[in-house]
């Protein structure tokens, strides 16, 4: 293995698709024949993998100016960072984690990286194939700057895009319900199937939690880890689901929300918040953020406990 | 180039053998077609707190249209899931049926159109006003 800081010697992502391939077929059979619970509906499954070819295409039409980016990054770094230093990968692994969890966290709770990884969340199942449902619009949405510090301050291209890729193979993996939960430990560190099926869910309970890509540690510090509660399973897909299994309705459809918002926006404030507010935000509040939904849910629990405290607390929780 | 083709023809071929495996698994969920009962518990799901008061069953038991208040309550299969969504009631009254489907625009980019059965048995719109009002 050479150690080019520039062009990475191995592509984690390229080597794990064999796995891909087998896990999925095998979660499929074990499933068939009742060994764990596994749930694949047949466009459903075409749809994710299909997301998922249009991805790569979609990352080699972007990827060639995004590394030119980086490498100019690099021209300005900080530091030079050895690859051969232990100390270095170990770094690496935490900051990469930790910008993946921002990341992650911004994709979700603005609008505009929203539309870019909302389709990830568009299948109604989990299951392997769910997590080939990637984004095609990733590269223009931008997020990837988000790693340019780490780039600034010395760590080698190549070294970022390697743990980047031994991310998003960890990611793969947890992408099921055939694994209910691991020693309480390894939850407590690690991201996990029971962690990462409530981040799909969309139960307003489980909403906007466990950002995790491999620590969950960075949910538990930053106040979004939810853990799952076997008494309300998992209703996985989005708040309002696609209506089809159009492969481009479901890379484009946010983006056509948003446009069609923009197009009827009457102010630079309304033009900023459906760019970037929450998903859901309106100018008159009249759609559900993820804030008004827990809200709702809030009230509802509470009044089926007491209807005197709801009917005090309600108020209070709308308006979050 | 031609590494990166050869990469892509691979990977749709494999696709197409997932796809082919899972089809053959049949483990899809099991999607009766709805009747009131099971309509009610999917809205009561999609839109908590809402409570319909006049509920219409779509033909082939694949999607239902329920009245609450001055909103329709919209639910229709998809593959072995649901799509939930609301538009005003006055609207849905006024949708058009064509090719044995009444036709619902959900002004919605990410679900733009629903299409319901309509049968002898569940005509629509609902054919008398009582029947529509009705708790």
């Amino acid at each position: 293995m050479t150690f080019d800081p520039i062009k990475a010697a191995f592509d984690p992502v390229a080597l794990a698709v064999p796995i891909f391939v087998i896990t999925i077929i095998g979660e499929i059979l074990l499933g068939r024949f009742r060994k764990v619970k596994a749930v694949y509906e047949v466009r459903d499954t075409a749809t994710s993998l299909g997301m998922g070819l249009g991805s790569q295409v979609a990352g080699l039409l972007t990827g060639a100016a995004i590394f030119g980016v980086t490498l100019w990054a690099y021209q300005y770094r900080l530091f030079t960072i050895p690859m051969t230093a232990i100390w270095a990968w170990v770094a690496v692994f935490f900051l990469e984690d930790l910008t993946y969890y921002w990341f992650h966290r911004l994709s979700h709770e603005r609008r505009f990286w929203w539309a870019s990884h909302v389709n990830h969340h568009t299948s109604q199942h989990y299951n392997l194939a769910t997590a080939l449902r990637q984004t095609w619009t990733g590269g223009v949405a931008g997020t990837w700057l988000l790693w340019l510090p780490l780039i600034l301050i010395g760590f080698p291209p190549a070294m970022v895009v390697i743990q980047k890729g031994i991310s998003l193979v960890y990611q793969y993996w947890i992408h099921t319900e055939a694994i209910r939960r691991f020693p309480r430990w390894f939850e407590a560190v690690f991201n996990t199937p029971s962690h990462h099926r409530v981040h799909h869910a969309r139960n307003p309970r489980y909403l906007d939690a466990n950002y995790a890509g491999i620590l969950i540690i960075w949910d538990r510090m930053f106040g979004t880890y939810i853990p799952e509660d076997d008494a309300e399973p998992c209703r996985y897909g989005v708040v309002h689901n696609l209506g089809d299994f159009n492969i481009f309705r479901v890379a484009f459809h946010e983006w056509m929300a948003i446009g069609k918002d923009l197009a009827g926006s009457r102010s630079i404030r309304e033009v900023f918040g459906y760019l970037f507010g929450p998903p859901g935000w309106s100018p008159d509040g009249s759609r559900d953020t993820s804030a008004t939904l827990k809200a709702k849910w809030r009230a509802r629990e509470a009044a089926a406990v007491s209807p005197a405290a709801a009917a005090e607390t309600a108020p209070l929780q709308a308006a979050e | 180039m031609t590494e990166t083709l050869i990469r892509l023809a691979v990977s749709a071929l494999l696709i197409a053998v997932m796809i082919g495996v899972a089809a053959w698994a049949r483990i899809a969920r099991p999607t009766a077609p709805l009747d009131e009962a099971a309509a009610r518990d999917l809205l009561a799901g999609e839109f908590p707190g809402m409570n319909p008061d006049y509920i219409w069953i779509a033909g082939d038991g694949a999607g239902a249209i329920a009245r609450a208040g001055a909103e329709a309550l919209v639910i229709y299969r998809l593959g072995d899931s649901w799509v939930a969504r609301t538009l005003p009631w006055r609207l849905a009254l006024l949708a058009p049926v064509h090719r044995g489907k009444v036709l619902l625009k959900l002004r919605d980019p990410a679900a733009p159109m629903a299409r319901l059965a309509v049968s002898g048995v569940a005509p629509w719109p609902p054919q008398s006003p009582a029947e529509a009002l009705a708790a």
